[in-house]
């Protein structure tokens, strides 16, 4: 097990408490869900939902981390396209999210992810195919 | 024009998740135009560190996602309170496909969302459109799909302590009429 990546570029949230790096084509995040998370307050009050956007955070900084270790000179990570992404069950305060990660590295800077999440009783929350670029560390865009 | 008063009435968010801070136009069941402006007082860059370098500023991209759905969700609930009908339950963000990303927002800068509706079928409505930042084109959408879903089927809790839509937004026009 890793520590999270604890400095990036803005993020709504910490969205990985830990990471598994099986592989350099496959990694697994695990993120608590807590009500008092950053921006959970007001999605929705009374009705705590993690939104699915901060699923695509999850799964991002899994990569993210991923990355890291894997590449030395360009190791930052940007989103470039949703390729598609389908949310299949809620997320809420007390589940742990588990972003199961396959990645693939066809060329240029492009890295393109496979994701399947799901929650602490194995229930699917979300598919996603997402592609990011490879940056320089700290590379002004 | 809807000023964000008037937004809190029609969408559930709340701070500091609303993220749609006024909408410019609206066509019912067709097309919404919708502004966002982005500041440096966001909890996102709460944890930034001083020393980051000025791409880490970019506002995230799930955030630029996350407000245009939110355009979108106006669209679709003000076009049936003006039809005069009712939301079958509450709002779920379901799938998006083919979304690219040209450039970035950062502090200072205003996203500008144009989301059309393409169809509804049942209790889905398909979304597209564009983000744009400065007059650039920021973020293509190609479709996004947001479902009305029973509260029920969503928690354990009451549904009546979930967002019941279709009532907050009728809340709001009593008091503005």
């Amino acid at each position: 097990m890793n520590g999270p990546t604890v400095s990036g570029p803005a993020a709504p949230l910490v969205a990985v408490d830990e990471i598994d790096v099986i592989s350099p084509h496959e990694v697994t995040g695990r993120k608590f869900v807590r009500a008092d998370d950053p921006y959970l307050e007001g999605h929705y009050p009374g009705f705590t939902i993690y939104p699915g956007i901060f699923v695509i955070e999850s799964i991002s900084q899994s990569v993210a981390g991923l990355v890291a270790r894997t590449w030395e000179d360009r190791a930052g990570l940007e989103p470039a396209g949703i390729t598609s992404v389908r949310f299949t069950a809620p997320v809420r305060p007390g589940d742990t999210l588990l972003a199961h990660c396959q990645v693939s590295y066809p060329g240029d800077d492009l890295v393109q992810v496979r994701a399947e999440c799901r929650n602490q009783r194995g229930v699917k929350t979300a598919t996603a195919r997402l592609e990011f670029r490879l940056t320089e560390v700290g590379a002004d865009v | 024009m809807y000023d964000h008063r008037y937004i809190r009435g029609v969408l559930p968010h709340r701070h500091p998740i609303l993220l749609v801070d006024q909408v410019e136009e609206i066509s019912y069941f067709d097309r919404v135009v919708a502004v966002k402006a982005v500041t440096g007082s966001e909890p996102a860059y709460a944890r930034l560190p001083d020393d980051s370098p000025p791409s880490h500023y970019a506002y995230p991209r799930s955030l630029m996602i996350e407000s245009f759905g939110q355009s979108g969700a106006f669209l679709w609930m003000e076009s049936i309170r003006a039809a005069g009908q009712e939301l079958p339950g509450t709002l779920i963000f379901a799938v998006a496909r083919d979304v690219t990303y040209h450039r970035n927002a950062y502090p200072g800068d205003t996203l500008r969302h144009i989301a059309r509706m393409e169809r509804v079928v049942g209790p889905n409505a398909f979304l597209n459109g564009q983000i744009w930042v400065g007059g650039e084109l920021a973020v293509e959408i190609g479709s996004v799909i947001a479902t009305a879903r029973e509260a029920s089927a969503l928690g354990e809790e009451s549904p009546s302590a979930g967002p019941r839509l279709a009532t907050t937004g009728n809340t709001h026009l009593e008091e503005l009429s």
